[in-house]
């Protein structure tokens, strides 16, 4: 059954509600109580504060206008290394102590994957906005976690359709040792030969790299033409600034990233990506008025337009927010069977949350560096819709 | 492997070189097993940073070991010095410690953004050498790592200052009965260390980038190249860190989940066929 939620509207209209009128029967009936577990320290620490400045943007927007159904939204910020013992930890602790019922700004897909057996023992539901492994909605689905960023193999069909246009023939791929960069690594090949083109290097470096100068090497000793780079935070840049230095350019006519570069990091990375391409998950631009809503209070609150990590965030929290409005109710499991199917306005348009296995169907965008000095941004060069990206469910998820 | 990766192996081990003789020199001289060498590394690198934007790359690489030597003044004045009589695990905490509050400082100062510095005007691009094209800052780090390494070895072996610094590194108590003031030379080899680590961070600023977790993460390695060294002993630290550097660089090649685990296999190998490290005492 599809609900339209207007977030700004309904919103408006529950500021009427008393806050003792709750209509849960779940945990503390004034507030919902949401924990945050981003990175803190070590390359992704950057992303970590951003994730948590999207929740806290959308916690102090429903706030604002009287909470959801009368409940206050409460954060509960934590932090971890992205070990997922830590995560696990630190989850167990926020629920068990802190009395939260759902958890929001978790990074990496090892950490997802960890928490997603646990999440049903602990009675709480995630929200995933960063972590991308396909098997988070596979054999890792969880009734209690919802998948709310694209997956790799979504941002991978996105990037599909357009790797034939790309110049080069000859790709390297140079990726993050983790999950996300195999199963990047394994369907990029999988989507480049399928266009007729041919994988000639394939490499991975494990996280926290800091020295790409052999890998750089063999990239350029392997012929390539064209490299699909799978590198975040400190290894990307690093890798980026390196490859300036070894004149990869001159050899190489174009860098696919994938979640490599982004708008945090132009500054660091200058006119050196100028030309990269990217996928993009998020559209800044995206005309809605719901998209526009967030931009601005976001941007008043931060200094800075958002990018896919605060707004994906932010997302998570919109899913949230309409689940237990759909639900009438903070009770995970009533937010949970509220979830499964429906369908809301969101900042990334009219989107809706697969019951199958949890994947929340949104569009992919491909974009390209443009500009120079400070003036550098992502040109949209294509949008795919969830219909053409998403993968269907795998017959691997049991809910 | 062709010459292009034999010079990423060298650049990594100038750069191990650079930054473990400092470290080794300061654990000879006062015991001290100096876990906030990591984060003077990465404050020079942050240093580095915001000099090359105001000034220049080349007056940072002038002023941030200066800075850092001052540093390392205050280290030796405020915690090496008054507490030399206490345990040496516990100057190794007090030096954990500050390397944690100096972590936090950065990110206070500058953020948890990653942040990269340019190559200087004339050290960017490639230089064709030994048949390759290779990046031009990369050797230019190698020479400065070697040249370095000759003056080190020059000051040790040739100078009345490097002679009462390997004479305290073997026995402090027996040079300072000798008349060696050894307060004073203990003040020279922290403070000079402390630089080498300013100088080995403004070296990397332009090679890796610049995050508050850069020195922890070369921590580990720089402390196993001053074991694999020889405890305290410079110029084993500066060929083990040499070694090391090409080692790990030609385990990447070969395969890079592996070459994670070489500098703690080589720790091993190393402590079981010589426990004593590469050098044992010999300091230079």
């Amino acid at each position: 059954m599809a609900v339209v939620l207007v977030l700004g509207t309904t919103l408006a209209a529950c500021g009427s509600a008393s806050s003792n009128d709750s209509g849960s029967d779940g945990g503390d009936d004034s507030t919902i109580k949401i924990a945050l577990i981003p990175p803190t320290s070590g390359a992704l620490a950057q992303f970590g504060t951003d994730a948590v400045k999207g929740w806290q943007v959308a916690a102090d927007m429903v706030n604002a206008k009287g909470g959801i159904d009368g409940h206050k939204v409460e954060l509960i910020t934590k932090g971890t290394d992205a070990d997922p013992a830590t995560t696990i930890r630190v989850a167990k602790e926020a629920v068990t102590q802190d009395g939260a019922q759902f958890i929001g700004a978790v990074m990496t897909s090892p950490e997802h994957a960890a928490l997603n057996a646990q999440l049903a023992g602990m009675g709480a539901l995630d929200f995933n906005a960063l972590g991308k492994d396909d098997a988070l909605v596979g054999e890792q689905c969880s009734p209690n976690a919802f998948h709310i960023v694209q997956t790799s193999s979504m941002d991978l069909n996105g990037l599909a359709s357009s790797i034939d246009e790309m110049p080069g023939d000859k790709w390297a791929i140079m990726a993050v040792d983790y999950a996300t960069g195999h199963s990047a690594a394994d369907k990029f090949t999988e989507e480049a030969e399928k266009a007729g083109k041919t994988i000639v290097s394939t490499q991975f470096a494990p996280l926290n790299t800091t020295d790409f100068g052999s890998y750089i090497t063999k990239i350029k000793d392997s012929g390539a033409d064209a490299v699909f780079a799978v590198e975040y935070g400190a290894d990307g840049v690093a890798f980026v600034k390196q490859a300036e230095q070894f004149n990869l350019s001159s050899q190489v006519k174009t860098v696919l990233g994938f979640n490599m570069v982004s708008e945090p990091l132009f500054p660091t990375l200058g006119d050196s990506i100028v030309g990269y391409y990217n996928n993009v998950g998020y559209d800044v631009n995206a005309d809605n008025d719901l998209n526009q809503e967030f931009v601005d209070a976001y941007t008043k609150a931060n200094g800075s337009a958002p990018y896919y990590v605060p707004a994906d965030n932010f997302l998570a929290a919109e899913t949230l927010f309409a689940g237990i409005e759909k639900a009438g109710s903070t009770d995970p499991d009533d937010v949970a069977a509220a979830l499964n199917d429906l369908t809301f306005d969101s900042i990334d348009g009219s989107v809706t949350l697969r019951g199958a296995d949890h994947q929340l169907l949104r569009p992919s965008y491909l974009g390209q560096v443009e500009g120079s000095g400070k003036d550098l941004s992502f040109k949209i060069l294509s949008s795919a819709e969830a219909s053409t990206t998403t993968p269907e469910p795998s017959a691997d998820c049991k809910m | 492997m062709n010459a292009a990766q034999l010079l990423n192996g060298i650049a990594l081990g100038s750069l191990l070189m650079v930054l473990s003789s400092g470290l080794a020199m300061i654990y000879g001289l006062r015991g001290v097993t100096n876990f906030a060498h990591g984060a003077l590394y990465m404050s020079g690198a942050y240093l580095a940073y915001t000099l090359s934007d105001r000034l220049s790359f080349w007056a940072a690489l002038v002023l941030v070991p200066v800075i850092l030597a001052v540093i390392g003044v205050v280290l030796e004045m405020v915690f090496f010095r008054p507490l030399q009589h206490r345990s040496h695990i516990e100057l190794g905490l007090i030096t954990f410690g500050l390397a944690l509050i100096a972590e936090r400082l950065v990110v206070l100062i500058w953020g948890e953004k990653t942040l990269s510095v340019d190559p200087p005007p004339g050290l960017t691009g490639t230089t064709s050498v030994l048949g390759v094209d290779y990046p031009t800052y990369r050797l230019g780090i190698i020479v400065v790592a070697l040249a370095l390494a000759a003056i080190l070895v020059m000051w040790l072996r040739y100078t009345r200052t490097g002679l009462y610094v390997r004479a305290a590194s073997q026995d402090i108590e027996t040079a300072g009965i000798m008349g060696i003031d050894v307060n004073r030379v203990s003040l020279i080899v922290v403070s000079f260390g402390a630089a080498l680590a300013g100088l080995a961070g403004t070296l990397a600023a332009p090679y890796v980038s610049l995050d508050p977790n850069m020195g922890n993460s070369f921590l580990i390695i720089v402390l196993i190249v001053v074991v694999i060294g020889g405890i305290g002993s410079i110029g084993g630290a500066m060929v083990a860190g040499m070694g090391l550097g090409i080692i790990q660089t030609v385990s990447t090649v070969w395969s890079p989940s592996v070459a994670v685990v070489v500098p703690y296999v080589a720790l091993v190998v190393v402590l079981l066929w010589r426990p004593q490290g590469l050098a044992g005492k010999r300091v230079s």
